[in-house]
């Protein structure tokens, strides 16, 4: 070993499988490191795709009993919503943060490469430990993902499933919040001569912004769940009701909660600034006010936690409106920037750009419905319907599900040397989107109609039926969009062409695009000069860069 | 570094404000059971819960923008910050990075038994806990070859 740790950059290639499955499990590259946080969030979003289709089939009709007992209904919901927010989503952020930011700052790797590597483990077997519920007698959690005191307390949840959801959770966001504490110093002390902040490419700054809340919001979590795991396991009477224990918890919950979901938005609205520009051929449209924006969603969006209680009657009301209304401001900026960077621009639909136009018609669904739940008076009715499942299922499938195809399209190259395949892609991507919309449009009336969320199943007289037919054959057709891009990832890997070029879309503006493809092991073996917020565009196309960023940085002097 | 340190200033001014408008908007509100715990202004009261809560943003914020405003300013200028700045004005050692390490993976692994044993019984724990400290030992003193060795 104390040799071993100085080997020189370049790499040994692995021969055998054993020495494959070894450089896996030792290694402290940022973009291997990222792979394996792709490979497993996406392992899990299969997962707790496949119990969202069994909820679905069980709600097709009234009366079902396609889940035998409601206990297992409730441990279906709460897995889901645990494995696709803090299994998926979550580390995806992390999987696309480490393979691109450092790159698009020109930096050889992360500033922490062994604490990367602890933040991906302590993921990996975190979610283990919370998944393994499944496996014990009493089954897994079954509280709901927010796991609300009481119920989530040993008296009306006893059992293994909970306990090991609330120490596995623990890990894992321990994990999550290394990662973030990585990146924030990655970005501030890595960054490439001349690659000023103001420099830095959007998902870049997304990404900065994105561990700065996880650095907020996620100790928060962290405390909650070990005093938690306290009160079920070690008879502490943390969250007992003479402590205001309820509303104890709901604070804590949802000040980690409500940034969690910004977390899971930013970097995947940084994804698609770096898409939009790229197929219009156009500069992102008012780059310093999108990242004003950024921060300004940021910040809000740690005021805002308590609009996930407003039906509890004891929050702020006025003041928790407010901030969240004023979210949709920043949010509408944002919105307008990515229109204005299409405007007049030579649009062309390759695969990345359907998808981000797929996130942006989704994801502005999403949004009014949220501006309809922010305030209190039409949330007192709405709270706990179909109506909030159907807003946030556009909300964060929208983002994430969206941009993070239009990330794999758009980077495949960059990671793996080849090219997915365009028409599958296409097939794939109109299928999801048909069978998502199908699924959650109809949920929006379901709601209205006062079907409550979380209920294992419903009366004929109740009228919900034909929107759950709906729902559920809109959830079958998304399933089904996933073959093809299993076989598209499959044949690309089988026969798909190399990638000779560093720039295969051809517009390409950050860093990683002056790069080979696939990235070499320390990401440059040379850097161009940096003088806008896109040198690989300058590098290639030095007459159009000409008379948008370098002759400003020039009169600057 | 002093835009890095003006983001997190910015933030700071942020959640001072948004203390400030919380804790006056609080004041007039009728809820009985939102106020009941706070410091009290004659017979209006404030409600603490959100106070102390976007008060602490503050302070986390303030905490790090002074950190990085300090260390600008024993740092100096840096290339990175240069809007001129060649490749070249870097500095050519970045630092001493492992190519590859065990540790993340065991310190993963015995870490997990470890919580895991919090929920499953002390058993575990007994067994997690040995294990974990020498990973973790292990990752800690990967690199270390005692004093003056390097």
């Amino acid at each position: 070993m104390a040799t071993a740790t100085l080997t020189p950059a370049t790499p040994v290639i692995p021969k055998n499988k054993g020495r494959i499955l070894v450089d896996w499990l030792t290694t402290t590259d940022h973009k291997k490191i990222g792979y394996l946080y792709l490979i497993t969030s996406f392992a899990y979003f299969l997962i707790g795709g496949v119990m969202a289709l069994i909820i679905r089939a069980q709600l097709t009709m009234p009366g079902l009993e396609i889940v035998a007992t409601k206990e297992q209904y409730n441990q279906l919901f709460t897995m889901h919503g645990t494995i696709m927010l803090l299994m998926f989503a979550t580390p995806l952020f992390a999987a696309f943060a480490n393979i691109l930011m450092p790159v698009q700052i020109g930096a050889p790797d992360v500033a922490f490469p062994r604490l990367n590597a602890i933040a991906y483990w302590f993921y990996f077997f975190g979610s283990l430990v919370a998944v393994a519920g499944f496996f014990t007698p009493q089954g897994a959690a079954s509280f709901g993902w927010f796991a609300y005191v009481p119920l989530s307390t040993s008296t009306f949840s006893p059992g293994l499933g909970g306990d090991l959801w609330v120490f596995g959770l623990a890990l894992s966001g321990f994990g999550t919040i290394m990662g973030g504490v990585n990146f924030i110093t990655t970005i501030l002390t890595l960054r490439a001569p001349g690659m000023t902040m103001f420099r830095m490419p959007v998902f870049t700054w997304n990404t900065l912004v994105t561990s700065i809340l996880v650095i907020m919001c996620f100790p928060p979590l962290a405390a909650s769940l070990f005093a938690l795991g306290a009160d079920r396991k070690f008879g502490s009477h943390i969250f007992d009701p003479a402590n205001g224990g309820a509303m104890l918890w709901q604070h804590l919950f949802w000040f980690f909660g409500h940034p969690e979901v910004y977390i899971l938005a930013l970097p995947f609205f940084g994804i698609v600034s770096e898409i939009f520009p790229v197929f219009s051929r156009k500069p992102i449209f008012g780059y310093k006010t999108l990242i004003y924006a950024t921060i300004a969603i940021a910040a809000l969006s740690m005021t805002v936690w308590a609009h996930h209680m407003y039906v509890t009657g004891q929050v702020l009301l006025p003041f928790f409106a407010f901030t969240t209304m004023l979210i949709a401001v920043p949010t509408g900026v944002k919105v307008f920037n990515w229109i204005g960077t299409m405007w007049k621009g030579s649009v062309s639909f390759e695969t990345p750009m359907l998808w981000s136009l797929g996130f942006l018609t989704t994801f502005i669904f999403g949004g009014l419905t949220g501006v309809i739940l922010s305030s209190p008076t039409l949330d007192f009715s709405l709270s706990d319907s179909y109506f909030v499942v159907a807003h946030f299922h556009y909300v964060v499938f929208g983002t994430v599900v969206f941009a993070m195809f239009a990330g794999i399209f758009f980077w495949y190259p960059k990671m793996t040397g080849k090219m997915l395949n365009e028409r599958l892609g296409k097939i794939q991507f109109w299928m999801l989107f048909i069978g998502f919309h199908g699924t959650f449009l109809v949920q929006h009336w379901l709601g209205v109609q006062g079907m409550p969320r979380r209920y294992a199943t419903y009366l004929p007289e109740d009228n919900f039926t034909f929107l759950n037919e709906v729902s559920t054959a809109g959830s079958v057709l998304l399933a089904l969009s996933f073959l093809p891009f299993l076989w598209n990832v499959y044949i690309t890997a089988r026969k798909g062409v190399k990638v000779t070029v560093n720039d295969p879309w051809g517009y390409g503006r950050s860093l990683e695009w002056a790069t080979a493809s696939p990235f070499p092991r320390h990401n440059f073996t040379s850097i161009p000069v940096i003088r806008s917020e896109s040198p690989a565009f300058d590098l290639n196309h030095p007459e159009a860069s000409d008379s948008v960023a370098t002759k400003k940085t020039v009169k600057k002097g | 570094m002093r835009t890095n340190a003006r983001l997190f200033w910015l933030l700071t001014v942020f959640y001072v404000l948004a203390t400030i408008g919380y804790a006056l908007v609080s004041l007039n509100e009728p809820y009985e059971g939102l106020t009941s715990s706070g410091p009290s202004l004659g017979t209006l009261k404030v409600e603490i819960v959100g106070t102390a809560a976007i008060a602490m943003l503050a302070i986390m914020s303030a905490f790090i923008a002074f950190y990085l405003q300090k260390t600008a300013r024993t740092q100096g200028p840096v290339p990175e910050d240069n809007p001129v700045a060649k490749i070249s004005d870097g500095d050519a050692e970045i630092g001493f990075f492992n190519a590859w390490s065990w540790w993340p993976f065991f310190l993963g692994l015995f870490g997990s038994i470890v919580f895991a044993s919090l929920a499953v019984g002390w058993w575990l724990f007994m067994i997690g806990l040995p294990l974990g400290l020498i990973a973790l030992i292990g990752f800690v003193f990967e690199n270390s070859r005692g004093n003056y060795a390097h």
